[in-house]
């Protein structure tokens, strides 16, 4: 029997329908002004909202503000040159987190001449966050082999200064037979000589050679830390024990208690009910864990917030991998800060306040000391968040 | 013990830290001498069969580790210290000498009376820290 032509039309649509309602990717057309006309099903699988509500809204309402622009001058643009366009872009879940999403969209012109942006949309969060990862650790090993060879170059040079002012302050020494035989030699009183040097102040100056020198040792020393690993004893403990004594350590801290007024600050604990052991090199992720806590504290004293400061520790399991957190409620910090706060020397404090190498310290212990995850979330005007991931040992 | 009797050898391709150590190890009234490269270390070890050899790890022919070995071999009843710009943590063949995690200087030593100290242990002990 021969098929007729409005059968064609429909079996054709059917067929297109059916591709579009199962699709993973979210299809959808917005008309000129960016309001919805339609949704496939795959936005309530991704985004959580039930398309129907979604139609009739305009992009705006659901995309992130700093991306808005962008996504309208694409949309202009192809409508213009009646090309596809591409764009990424930030959306809002239902659960109210973000997600990154590219679409790409064709202008249509329909039967009774309206023009709409038919588009196809996937989610590219994963993707992102992995090439942020990827980026993120590429750098950090670029940056730990920068380290170390800095380090190495720089201990003779620091050596030869520190050792020669300690040579200095003994090749005037009356102490050593050598120097009384020298200057009798050349017919000078070594006392008179030390009288002098200490009248013009020379012997302050060598210790202040020496201090200087001191000071700059212990940051080579803190860069090797970050490029390598002492050794250190590996024992398995609590969590919540952990976070405990370091925040015992904060309390009796000489700048946390005059420079952060670190006791004015809300300490609230959420632990796990259950205690939570890892095997980790105790002082070593102490140290970590003072260095974050530190931070939220310096962010919170630093911040104008008109809020009650506080500090919000919390352990726990994850993914098979122990978790802790440490949340302030500071002011949060810009995404270009976030991605470098690992890096060593990056500090968003005034000279002099931080070497900028307390979290990079802490980021080298975390993943080469203990194969764990440091990462931080952030929101500006909220405060912020530092996760760490170690694998788990099991049970003492 | 007269510090003269006591004989260094100091292994080190920078000059600045061959000065200034041996300007200070002089003082003390020990008996100094100093190489720039294993190589050269190893030449002079079994004339001078030092009480004491400390030596860098970064070195421009054979590095540290390697030319304390070979050292060793040439003059065992010297005590070898380990002076490193890097953290180090001793090989199997230099604990297996007798070296310990206390023969590994880290520069730059901030005061130099520890390494005065080292030297007047090892030389009192007989052998290696």
């Amino acid at each position: 029997m021969p098929i007729k032509p409005g059968e064609i039309f429909f079996k054709s649509e059917s067929r297109y329908r059916m591709l579009v309602e199962n699709s993973c990717d979210i299809i959808f057309s917005l008309d000129t002004d960016g309001n919805f006309t339609y949704i496939s099903p795959a936005w309530e699988k991704i985004l959580g909202h039930v398309p129907s509500e979604v139609v009739g809204h305009n992009f705006r309402d659901y995309m992130h503000p700093d991306d808005q622009k962008g996504c309208a001058e694409t949309i202009a643009n192809a409508v213009r040159t009646g090309k596809m366009g591409e764009f990424t872009y930030r959306i809002r879940h239902v659960d109210g987190s973000w997600r990154w999403h590219t679409f790409r969209g064709t202008p249509h012109v329909d039967e009774n001449g309206v023009l709409s942006i038919i588009g196809v949309a996937h989610d590219v969060t994963e993707r992102l966050r992995i090439e942020e990862m990827m980026a993120h650790t590429e750098k950090m090993i670029m940056v730990s082999g920068m380290a170390a060879g800095m380090a190495h170059e720089i201990n003779n040079p620091l050596g030869a200064i520190l050792q020669h002012a300690q040579n200095i302050e003994r090749r005037v020494s009356a102490d050593i037979p050598a120097n009384q035989k020298a200057a009798a030699e050349v017919g000078v009183s070594l006392d008179l000589v030390r009288g002098y040097l200490e009248k013009r102040g020379v012997f302050a100056f060598i210790g202040h050679i020496r201090t200087a020198g001191i000071r700059a040792s212990e940051i080579i020393s803190q860069m090797l830390y970050f490029s390598s690993r002492g050794e250190s004893g590996v024992v398995n403990v609590d969590l919540t024990a952990i976070l405990e004594r370091v925040v015992g350590y904060a309390a009796t801290d000489y700048d946390m208690k005059k420079k952060y007024a670190f006791r004015s600050i809300e300490v609230v604990r959420e632990y796990a009910a259950e205690p939570v052991f890892v095997d980790i090199a105790l002082q070593e992720m102490e140290q970590v864990l003072l260095n974050i806590l530190k931070n939220a504290a310096q962010a919170i004293a630093a911040s104008e917030m008109h809020r009650e400061p506080r500090i919000t520790l919390r352990t726990g399991l994850s993914n098979d991998m122990a978790q802790l957190e440490i949340e302030d409620n500071g002011p949060g910090m810009d995404e270009a800060t976030r991605l470098r706060i690992f890096e060593p020397f990056f500090t968003t404090k005034e000279v002099g306040v931080g070497t900028g190498l307390g979290l990079s310290v802490a980021y080298a212990i975390v993943t080469k000391g203990h194969h764990g995850q440091i990462e931080v979330q952030s929101r500006q005007g909220e405060g912020s968040c530092f996760v760490v991931k170690l694998p788990v040992q099991g049970r003492a | 013990m007269d510090n003269a009797i006591i004989r260094v050898l100091l292994v080190d391709d920078d000059e600045m830290i061959r000065d200034c150590v041996s300007a200070y190890l002089e003082d003390e009234g020990f008996c100094v001498h100093s190489a720039a490269s294993g190589e050269e270390a190893l030449e002079l070890i079994t004339s001078l069969r030092p009480v004491v050899c400390i030596s860098d790890m970064r070195l421009p022919g054979i590095l540290g580790d390697e030319f304390i070995i070979k050292a060793h071999a040439l003059s065992p009843a010297t005590g070898y210290l380990l002076h490193t710009g890097m953290l180090y943590s001793l090989s199997d063949e230099l604990r297996d000498i007798g070296m310990t995690s206390d023969a590994v200087l880290l520069k730059p030593i901030h005061d130099l009376s520890k390494l005065v100290n080292k030297i007047k242990h090892i030389a009192v002990a007989g052998r290696s820290v």
